[in-house]
């Protein structure tokens, strides 16, 4: 599995410094690759915000007189084991699969932003033991850390939340904190602290817009892994627990059905497959962008 | 002094700063050893209920009674707090007992050293591929850049990076075992139904190293020593080969590094797919069953195979690339 949180060595912190000149969405627009996973991304972000309206049937409604169907005018993907409609289940599953990744996404987001600024900002003590912390969780493929965090509480949506952002946030924390260090000894800065400017000041105007942007990148390019974490462990049955639909776990159940309706692994399995490509091309379009020394 | 015992001194001055280095970088992984099974038990509260009585349901009794709880949680020492309890682990687990587990009863360390040879035989064919792979299509993509092999190889690799493991294991599950019927769907982790599994486990990462390779390649024949290499007539396969592959190892070998250590434990989902009977289908079952010292074991397991590797990366590295070697001296 692509699960290992992808390696951002090669985004450059001063790069922020000099600003584009176009703007950044016209250029995505402009890279082949980046209109295309943009394209992609808003679908299934559409898809799983509208996707439960367009549902044919309801999701969860078993009908035992219809197991195992074959994909049909009635239902496009087939019926699973307990006679549901596999694609209002698909539909149904995305809100859960993407949302959850948002969801971790952003929780990362919000705790590196604050660790890393912190212990970037304070040093000494409050610095050395959060950086420490830092490096014990790094130590570990985030994917391993995840399964045993679960191993540990339980399978269930939230511990998986709970693993995931445990197991994931110190990269993000690690970045900001060296994008904070690097910025309170650029000139503009010094020259701020010198006119007799606040820190406080300095961190909501000058500081934390940076890093923001610079973590938001990282979080664009980590999507794909995400998703692909979240379906996996689902998969796996320490996620997202049936009866619920999710695209990780209805291919667990799928997977006994192997033989008897293969067809019910292509609903989940496609649009997992898209969103991780989708992701992947549109964090690569970013990365390119902002990062030309890449060769092509 | 003569030139050969100056060259001496050096090379003993090279081996105890070699020394030295892989000290504090054991000092560092015993550290991090450490820092995660703190981590792990303090989540251990966390985890909802009691933990007796998840044990007991998990073994299927239904609604266990307030004496056959109390009965375990002393027979498990769960009834002493937490510190105390971990304290104890962490005394055991220095002299290499990981306690028992609490299925079977059995020594965790002997459990899931009867698994490992399986895990590794998983593990180990999937770097060898993976390596092979991303060797030959690194070269091959870097010697016809912009041709049509090049584009052909960008875009399987940008279909292997996005296809998580799992899914290629099914997909493999239903059209080359149940289709064509070769190999297995419930394997017994013999040697020769490996291929299947180990191709699965190893697409994401030879892809992801077949880029990255292409991408060093790339850089290393845009400088003036391939330029002039092929200036004195050097074939193009010698220049890519003689000259742009060693430049272009080092990043490769870090990656490397990296996937390895991943692999041990990234391989559990592929064994519960293939039911190989591996540390991580182990596992997994321990999960369900709330086993707690076999989690952990895992955990440690992991962590050391991951530490192991990039210590083993490093020192590869330091041995391909002189140029570190003499950074080390400045």
């Amino acid at each position: 599995m692509t699960g290992e949180p992808v390696t951002h060595a090669t985004i450059s912190t001063s790069r922020a410094q000099n600003p584009p000149p176009r703007s950044l969405s016209t250029r995505l627009i402009r890279h082949p690759e980046g209109r295309f996973g943009l394209a992609c991304t808003l679908l299934l972000v559409g898809l799983a915000l509208f996707g439960p309206l367009l549902a044919p049937h309801d999701p969860n409604q078993p009908n035992f007189r219809a197991k195992l169907e074959a994909p049909s005018t009635s239902h496009w993907l087939g019926t699973d084991q307990s006679g549901r409609d596999q694609l209002s289940r698909v539909l149904d599953g995305g809100r859960r699969t993407l949302g959850t990744a948002l969801l971790v996404l952003s929780c990362i987001f919000g705790l590196g932003l604050v660790i890393g600024t912190i212990a970037g900002m304070s040093g000494g003590i409050v610095d050395i033991v959060l950086m420490r912390l830092v490096d014990v969780l790094m130590a570990l493929p985030s994917i391993v850390l995840a399964i045993a965090i679960v191993g540990v509480l339980g399978p269930g949506f939230q511990n998986l939340v709970l693993a995931l952002v445990i197991s994931w946030w110190a990269y993000y924390a690690r970045l900001a904190r060296s994008y904070v260090l690097n910025t309170r000894q650029r000139p503009d800065i010094i020259a701020a602290r010198l006119a007799g400017i606040g820190w406080g000041r300095i961190l909501l105007g000058h500081v934390l817009p940076g890093v923001t942007s610079q973590l938001l990148i990282v979080a664009t390019l980590d999507l794909g892994a995400m998703i692909a974490a979240i379906a996996g462990l689902s998969f796996l049955g320490l996620g997202v627990q049936p009866p619920a639909a999710e695209w990780g776990a209805m291919l667990s159940e799928a997977r006994l059905y192997i033989t008897l309706a293969p067809w019910l692994l292509f609903g989940p399995l496609v649009p997992i497959f898209g969103a991780v490509l989708a992701a992947n091309l549109l964090g690569n379009a970013l990365r390119d962008m902002l990062d030309p020394g890449v060769s092509r | 002094m003569s030139t050969s015992t100056v060259a001496a001194h050096s090379a003993l001055e090279s081996a105890l700063l070699l020394g030295r280095a892989l000290v504090g970088r054991l000092l560092q992984a015993l550290l991090t050893l450490f820092g995660i099974s703190v981590i792990i038990w303090a989540l251990l509260p966390l985890a909802p209920g009691d933990p007796a009585q998840r044990l007991l349901q998990a073994r299927g009794v239904q609604d266990p009674t307030p004496q056959q709880v109390a009965v375990l949680r002393a027979e498990l020492a769960l009834d002493r707090p937490l510190l105390v309890q971990y304290v104890e682990w962490l005394r055991r687990a220095v002299r290499g007992d990981l306690s028992l587990s609490y299925q079977t009863g059995r020594p965790v360390l002997q459990e899931l050293g009867t698994r490992l040879p399986a895990t590794l035989l998983l593990a180990g064919t999937a770097l060898l591929l993976s390596l092979v792979i991303a060797l030959i299509g690194g070269l091959l993509s870097a010697g016809y850049h912009e041709r049509w092999p090049d584009q052909l190889i960008r875009l399987l690799t940008q279909v292997g990076v996005s296809i998580p493991a799992f899914l290629a294991g099914l997909l493999a599950l239903r059209y080359i075992v149940v289709e064509f019927n070769i190999g297995r769907v419930l394997s017994g982790g013999q040697w020769q139904y490996v291929a299947l599994p180990a191709l699965c486990l190893a697409i994401g990462r030879a892809a992801d190293w077949t880029q990255l390779l292409r991408a060093s390649l790339l850089e290393a024949l845009g400088t003036n020593y391939t330029l002039v290499a092929s200036a004195r007539g050097a074939t193009r396969l010698r220049v890519l080969w003689r000259y742009a592959l060693p430049n272009a190892a080092l990043p490769f070998l870090t990656a490397i590094g990296v996937g390895i250590g991943g692999l041990i434990g990234g391989s559990s989902i592929i064994e519960a797919i293939f039911t190989w009977p591996g540390i991580g289908s182990y596992v997994f079952a321990a999960i369900a069953a709330r086993d707690f010292p076999v989690v952990q074991g895992f955990v440690l397991l992991a962590g050391i195979s991951y530490i192991t590797a990039s210590l083993c990366v490093d020192l590869v590295a330091l041995l391909v690339d002189p140029r570190l070697r003499d950074g080390g001296h400045a």
